[in-house]
């Protein structure tokens, strides 16, 4: 799920920046420094959408960098247990896939895929249905069900499950492009 | 009495869950003789008919060994089935507890003889019905939460096991466990291959999880899932029974034993009271409330009575006291006959009853009949005169008789309930055996009070 929320950080700024554009540094180095990284309480970091404000800076003694406290404004995106998303599939092997969502990466096991997919061996490892009309493979899109997430301090992983009703195979890459 | 379900439930509950467990450790070897498997289910059974009870006098009743009966407890207090209390005691609080035992539970024999203990712990046993309810519908819901989830896969994480160390991993760790050499897991400390763990619940004769195994993995959990549901229907359709009643509380063993003590008192004092007590001790601890309640029932039959009285002027009494006088002899029939006719009802049944009586007397001699005619003339005379007092007082009070008449019924009921009546209207005189009394009735009556109450107002007015 995304939200729009504000965060505080203190950045630190290297003195040779000080100057008339000692602002636009300061957020292009925000962005950099933030964008993509992933905190276990507000999820991802998708983008800084605004600054709020920048607080008083702080001259460091010894080195002379300065601190300033910047308020902004970002996107951040959290999964949730039970939520559904769209995911590309990364990895197949046979003990289920591996798919991305963005930044998320999510894991679905071999018994969370419907019982009628077989796992495929060979040079394209794939979950077909004994038809063969719906294949999972790499770069497959899957819309999947989180049923569990482990979130540590700087990392997000879920696992998934396609064993469900609506979920699974949305388009197949033979057929799209 | 809201205890036989309670008892069912856990006679159900033990055969179900417990039918199997062996009170050994596991580092006893098994043998045929030491075999003591439904050694649990005996001393459940054996608890439902008992309330605080010492365990070695437990032991002795189902001839167990101390040793094992304590690890069969120790056991179910593991699985919150019994609370048990352990205290020091010298012999002044073992006999104690003999004494409350013997105002209680007089079914348990060869109590007496035993007072030779010394200072030392004992440890006493009693169900804990209302927990036991709870346990067994947890243990219920979980049975069926385990087999549904692993049915229809949810919320079920996959757990990968490594052959060489042993170590556990699940899906969680998936992430990290990729090897890019072959795209499957290998463990992290000795980097062998894992494998996924086959369901614990679905057979191990089944191995990795190809399609076929899977089908006949749910279709045998299918059949767990059903088969658990028929099997565990009595204990099931107990558990709604028992749903809504309150579960019995013997309470705290210090509680159970001062109650158990002053029922004993009373029943000391009370020549009748051995029986009404045992009935009234059996399930609830009504006696220990019967004091308050029936002080309460008197207060309020007090206050009952003043209004009563206030209202006495209004009523005119005798019409109905007559009635109720004249129901008892035969003689005086007549005068009920007659009033009976005023009011219109079962008028021809006495007429036909008086037809016989003449005819009888026909039979027999003239001059008795002469005698007879003239002493029933003499007496509808009589009754006549009296139909017109009662006529005119019983227009002013014919409101109040109507109302009366519920009352009245209900007087019957409540004579045949109970025959002992004389004692309610002597108590007032009684001193401290009158309190005694009363707690024994409390203890008796304590489902139609209701009933009591209703004839106490009545016989007030």
């Amino acid at each position: 799920m995304f939200f729009h929320i504000v965060l505080e950080r203190n950045m630190q700024l290297h003195p040779r920046h000080f100057g008339r554009d000692l602002r636009e540094k300061l957020v292009s180095k925000l962005m950099k420094d933030v964008e993509g990284t992933c905190s276990g309480r507000h999820g991802f970091v998708v983008a800084i959408t605004g600054i709020e404000n920048v607080g008083k800076g702080l001259i460091r003694d010894g080195t002379g960098f300065v601190t300033f406290p910047v308020k902004y404004q970002c996107v951040v995106f959290r999964p949730f247990k039970g939520e559904i998303l769209e995911a590309v599939v990364s990895m197949v092997n046979k003990m289920g896939f591996f798919a991305e969502a963005g930044p998320v990466q999510i894991f679905v096991s071999n018994h969370l895929i419907p019982d009628d997919m077989e796992f495929q061996s060979g040079d394209m490892p794939n979950y077909t249905t004994s038809d063969g009309s719906v294949k999972i493979q790499k770069d497959s899109e899957v819309r999947l069900k989180i049923i569990g997430t482990r979130v540590d301090a700087t990392e997000i992983f879920c696992i998934g499950t396609i064993k469900d009703d609506f979920l699974g195979v949305i388009s197949d890459p033979g057929t799209t492009s | 009495m809201s205890i036989e379900p309670f008892n069912k439930l856990v006679k159900l509950a033990a055969r179900a869950f417990y039918d199997d467990i062996t009170a050994k450790g596991d580092n006893q070897p098994k043998s045929g003789r030491s075999d003591n498997r439904g050694i649990a289910v005996v001393v459940l059974d054996a608890l439902t008919r008992r309330q605080w009870v010492r365990e070695e006098d437990l032991a002795k009743d189902l001839k167990l060994h101390l040793k094992q009966l304590r690890r069969t407890l120790r056991f179910f207090e593991e699985e919150k089935l019994v609370t048990r209390d352990h205290r020091k005691e010298t012999a002044k609080g073992a006999k104690a507890y003999s004494a409350a035992v013997a105002a209680t539970a007089d079914n348990l024999p060869g109590r007496d003889g035993e007072e030779k203990i010394k200072l030392h712990t004992h440890s006493y046993c009693c169900l804990d019905y209302a927990q036991i309810h709870d346990v067994v519908r947890y243990r219920m819901q979980r049975m069926k939460k385990k087999l549904k989830d692993e049915l229809d896969n949810k919320n079920t994480v996959q757990e990968y096991v490594c052959p060489k160390c042993g170590k556990r991993y699940n899906a969680l760790d998936a992430i990290r466990l990729i090897s890019f050499e072959d795209d499957s897991f290998h463990c992290e400390s000795c980097n062998t291959e894992l494998v996924a763990e086959s369901d614990k619940l679905a057979s191990q004769d089944i191995g990795d999880g190809d399609d076929n195994a899977r089908r006949r993995r749910r279709e045998k959990l299918r059949d767990l899932l059903q088969k658990m549901e028929a099997e565990l229907k009595p204990l099931t359709d107990q558990l709604s029974r028992v749903k809504d009643l309150e579960a019995p509380d013997y309470g705290t063993l210090q509680a159970w034993e001062l109650r158990a003590s002053v029922v004993a008192r009373a029943s000391s004092s009370d020549p009748t009271g051995n029986d009404s007590n045992r009935s009234g001790q059996g399930g609830t601890p009504m006696p220990f409330l019967g004091e308050t309640k029936v002080e309460v029932a008197f207060s309020g039959v007090e206050e009952k009575g003043e209004i009563k009285s206030e209202n006495a002027p209004m009523k005119v009494l005798p019409p109905w006291m007559i009635k109720e006088g004249m129901n008892l002899t035969n003689e005086q029939r007549g005068v009920v006959k007659q009033e009976s006719n005023m009011e219109g009802t079962s008028a021809s049944m006495d007429m036909k009853d008086e037809k016989k009586l003449i005819s009888q007397e026909d039979d027999a001699k003239n001059l008795q009949d002469e005698y007879v005619k003239a002493y029933y003339a003499a007496i509808l005379q009589r009754q006549k005169e009296q139909e017109e007092a009662t006529k005119r007082e019983q227009d002013l009070s014919a409101n109040s008789i109507l109302t009366d008449v519920d009352p009245s019924s209900s007087r019957k009921r409540q004579r045949d309930d109970d025959g002992e009546d004389v004692e309610w209207e002597d108590t007032p005189t009684a001193g401290e055996t009158f309190k005694v009394d009363l707690n024994v009735e409390a203890a008796e009556l304590s489902g139609d009070e209701e009933d009591d109450d209703d004839g106490i107002d009545w016989e007030e007015g």
